[in-house]
């Protein structure tokens, strides 16, 4: 069994990952909820803004990038600026044909 | 244990004059098929390429002699398409992109910025062993059972029409692709925490520069065309239509996935050869580099750029004319960065103490051949020009001379200029110059008709053709010829010189680098003593007058 | 829960420092990591691509996926990554028994995933959404366009599935190994890297489920 000092050594690690744990829930409570009733057309817009909220909280909390150094921030965005561009590039066509 | 069982256990070894090196380290099979040394690995990617380029080659060879007549009696249509398939195929997947950096990259990234070896030497041999699953399972494929979309799979022709193996043949492609990643997953780490002391980003050598941005697109861009070409498979496999306009598919949208690879793989075949051009060129000019902040800033800059302009390769393909415009205004952005590459090549050349020794000779065809292909590049990005010359003969010259001129050139005179690093051995000199100037005549004769005959409107990928193109294409096939010579006497001498050429002193060409600071061959660590740097790159003796 | 043990990395040959080790694993782990996500945003470019080509099929097909057992999955997956963080964490207090129960929990609940993603299909399949199957009837066969969506919603949750799978086969490895004495003293970091894949997929789920089965709703 665990002591009471370990006990609470433990909570002083675990608090973070469990308020992010919870912070994520709720976001996806939020989807859920909006994603199932459609209060209004542009509904999706809000969902994505959500994700985009939740890829934050995993990216910055779960895997700790709010604490590495510089070189690791840059590598956690690259792809994503990377996933923009094949978005943005792409969508020139798209949305002009 | 006493002296006199010692002595009879083991004899001494032959050479004592000099630090085991890697290559005499051990002598089994197993012990290169199993090694973790990136040098060894190096040269086992050496081996395969080159085994890769003959069969590629071969096949080129079949097409220019398919096209000396122009009925197309020498072959059926379908065998054509199939050897214009296998020449495609392999050298653009299996010889080009993995060349510089699988070979010259392995070799000697560690060594320019003072590493033990890469960060991961396990993952680099496994990168090696997909390499030979996928590569070896798809030139089966294209040999024995042949496929005949051409090395793009465009859709539908892949999906839908195609009747030829064209399923395995993309699980290879896929299968290499992984092999592409994880090397420069494995260069990217390496260079980022492995540099020795003192050797911060602006002392690294304009080839670590390269291989560093040519392996983020490596990273960035191969896993787009690993999805889409997975796509495919599905598509084949199940008919899922996402690429199927009769269920409302779009296959524009395959060239889409495509190109965002297939653009950016262009300069992983084009910054690799510029890097090596960038070692050759102040060896033999005995100079600084001139601009060297501008190159490293300049390759930075390409590799990102090229993300932005893929579809310069779809404007007759029914994309919007709003997304041509912008990729083609966008394409002569790449121009910038290019040319100025090239003006710090020929400013580095530019009174300098010049020897022109076969790695010279090519640094010098590579930079007359760059300009004349990146600049029919501008004509092909023009909207208007590229609605006549799209799909013409014209394309093919152009990134021939990119490709080839280019990128090949560049091979070859990395090959000879780190021969003796590699090998511990000298090539004869006097057949390095002949054939790298067969080949650079070889090259023009060849190629520089076919910018006419696409001018006159000859398509590519027909071997029927009208007859009044035969002059210009016999030109072409004979030309070819030559090259075939000027490839095939370096294959024979230097595997001659690897038994009877001169020793190669640790620094044979005077040049500046860590790598020509260890001897040659490299030790198995690569450095007696861990290098530490403190001086810059390329500091050539500073003449009297000279400004830097 | 007495068992500390030290915490440590065995340096491999060709580093100079445990420092350097680990800054090199981090960012070999984060390199593969962007590979995933560009691998993954082809398949949201479709998704994209098709929703604006065929808004109303794309509506209809996204109106058949089983939204709350994708949404109860992705709860799923939430709490691993809890737990997968409680891995973490006691690896570095040096808690060993503690760190493999956390990772056999995290295992658990990935196979939790998988094994509602393999009802999902098996109901997929009782309604007649496999388009894909020659066979079967389609349940929208008067569209067309709706088997394109429906198709890509097959491949992106497949390739997240095969991700999970080969996930929880490395962790059920991890764990294997990290009973014996001493792990903790030389493999410390293969925790935290493979902490880092696993929220990678977790966050891919969040992606594939926020495009697929909700914003196309
Ligand atoms: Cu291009």
């Amino acid at each position: 069994m665990m002591t009471p000092a370990e006990k609470r050594e433990l909570w002083r690690h675990m608090r973070e990952p469990a308020i992010t744990f919870a912070v994520l829930l709720a976001f996806l409570a939020i989807n859920v909820t909006i994603g199932w009733l459609q209060p209004f057309p542009a509904v999706w817009a809000v969902e994505g803004a959500i994700m985009v909220l939740m890829i934050a909280t995993v990216l910055l909390f779960s895997m700790e990038v709010i604490e590495e150094p510089a070189l690791i921030k840059f590598f956690s965005i690259l792809g994503f600026v990377w996933v923009a561009i094949l978005f943005g590039m792409t969508m020139i066509d798209y949305v002009t044909r | 244990m006493t002296d006199v069982a010692m002595r009879e256990r083991t004899p001494p070894p032959a050479t004592l004059d000099r630090p085991l090196d890697y290559l005499h380290d051990a002598h089994t099979l197993r012990s290169w098929l199993f090694t973790i040394d990136h040098k060894r690995i190096g040269i086992l990617y050496l081996i395969a390429i080159t085994a890769f380029f003959i069969i590629g080659a071969v096949a080129a060879g079949l097409v220019r002699l398919a096209l000396v007549v122009p009925d197309g009696q020498i072959f059926t249509n379908d065998t054509y398409n199939k050897l214009f398939t296998i020449h495609g195929v392999v050298m653009v997947w299996f010889f080009l992109i993995p060349s510089i950096p699988a070979t010259f990259g392995n070799f000697l990234l560690p060594l320019m910025i003072g590493a033990k070896d890469l960060a991961f030497p396990r993952l680099n041999l496994l990168s090696w062993y997909v390499f030979m699953t996928g590569a070896v399972f798809t030139l089966a494929t294209v040999v024995i059972g042949g496929v005949d979309t051409g090395w793009t799979f465009y859709a539908p022709l892949s999906t839908t029409f195609s009747n030829t193996w064209v399923v395995p043949a993309l699980i290879g492609v896929i299968v290499v692709g992984f092999s592409s990643i994880l090397t420069g997953l494995n260069f990217v780490v390496t260079v980022h925490t492995m540099r020795a002391p003192g050797m911060h980003w602006f002392r690294m050598p304009i080839f670590v520069w390269t291989m560093y941005a040519t392996s983020l697109i490596f990273l960035l861009a191969t896993p787009v065309i690993t999805m889409a070409l997975i796509l495919l498979v599905m598509e084949r496999a199940f008919g899922i239509g996402v690429f199927d306009p009769a269920l409302g598919g779009d296959p524009v949208l395959f060239e889409h996935l495509f190109w965002f690879y297939s653009h950016p793989a262009v300069y992983i075949m084009v910054l690799p050869g510029m890097g090596v051009i960038s070692e050759i060129i102040p060896a033999f000019a005995q100079k600084k580099i001139f601009g060297y902040k501008f190159i490293c800033y300049a390759t930075i800059g390409l590799a990102s750029i090229t993300f932005f302009v893929w579809g310069h390769h779809m404007f007759v393909n029914g994309q919007s004319e709003y997304a041509s415009l912008a990729f083609s205004f966008l394409s002569f952005a790449v121009a910038v960065p290019s040319a100025v590459k090239v003006y710090n090549w020929t400013a580095t050349i530019h009174k300098g103490d010049i020897h022109l020794d076969t790695p010279m000779l090519y640094a010098m065809g590579y930079i007359g051949l760059f300009v004349l292909g990146g600049l029919t590049g501008l004509f092909l990005a023009t909207l208007a020009i590229d609605e006549h010359i799209h799909d013409t003969y014209f394309v093919v010259a152009h990134f021939h001379y990119i490709m080839v001129g280019g990128t090949m050139l560049a091979f070859l005179g990395g090959l000879h200029f780190w021969w003796p690093k590699f090998t511990g051995r000298m090539y004869p000199e006097v057949w390095g110059r002949i054939s790298a100037l067969l080949i650079f005549l070889g090259f023009n004769v060849t190629f520089f008709p076919q910018f006419i005959l696409g001018y006159l409107g000859m398509p590519r990928r027909y071997h029927v053709y009208p007859h009044e193109f035969q002059l210009l294409n016999i030109l072409s096939s004979a030309g070819s010829t030559i090259l075939a010579v000027g490839y095939i006497f370096p294959m024979i001498y230097l595997l001659w010189s690897l038994w009877f050429g001169k020793r190669a002193p640790s620094d044979p060409w005077n040049a500046k680098g860590l790598e020509w600071t260890t001897s040659s061959p490299p030790p198995k660590h690569n450095f007696i003593v861990p290098p530490i740097v403190d001086f810059e790159p390329y500091d050539y003796p500073v003449k009297a007058g000279e400004s830097v | 829960m007495s068992d500390r043990a030290a915490i440590g990395v065995e340096l491999a040959e060709q580093f100079t420092d445990v420092a350097q080790q680990r800054r090199a694993a981090t960012l070999g782990m984060w390199s593969w990591l962007l590979t995933e996500l560009l691998l993954f945003a082809a398949l949201f470019l479709i998704a994209l691509v098709l929703r604006i080509l065929h808004p109303d099929s794309v509506r209809e097909a996204a109106h058949h996926l089983k939204f709350w057992i994708g949404a109860t999955n992705t709860a799923v997956l939430i709490c691993s990554s809890l737990t997968m963080s409680g891995a973490i964490v006691t690896s570095r207090l040096g808690w060993q028994r503690a760190m493999v129960r956390c990772m056999l929990a995290t295992a658990a609940l990935g196979s939790l995933f998988l094994v509602f993603k393999g009802y999902e299909y098996y109901q997929d399949y009782i309604e007649h959404m496999t388009p894909f199957l020659a066979w079967r009837p389609y349940e929208l066969s008067g569209d067309r366009a709706s088997q394109l969506y429906v198709s890509l919603y097959y491949v992106a949750t497949a390739l997240h599935a095969f991700h999970l799978t080969t996930g929880v086969a490395i962790l059920l490895g991890l764990a294997w190994q990290a009973r014996a004495n001493g792990y903790l003293q030389r493999h410390q970091n293969r925790i935290e890297i493979y902490g880092l894949y696993w929220h990678f997929i977790d966050l891919m789920w969040i992606m594939v489920f926020t495009i697929i089965y909700v914003m196309n709703r």
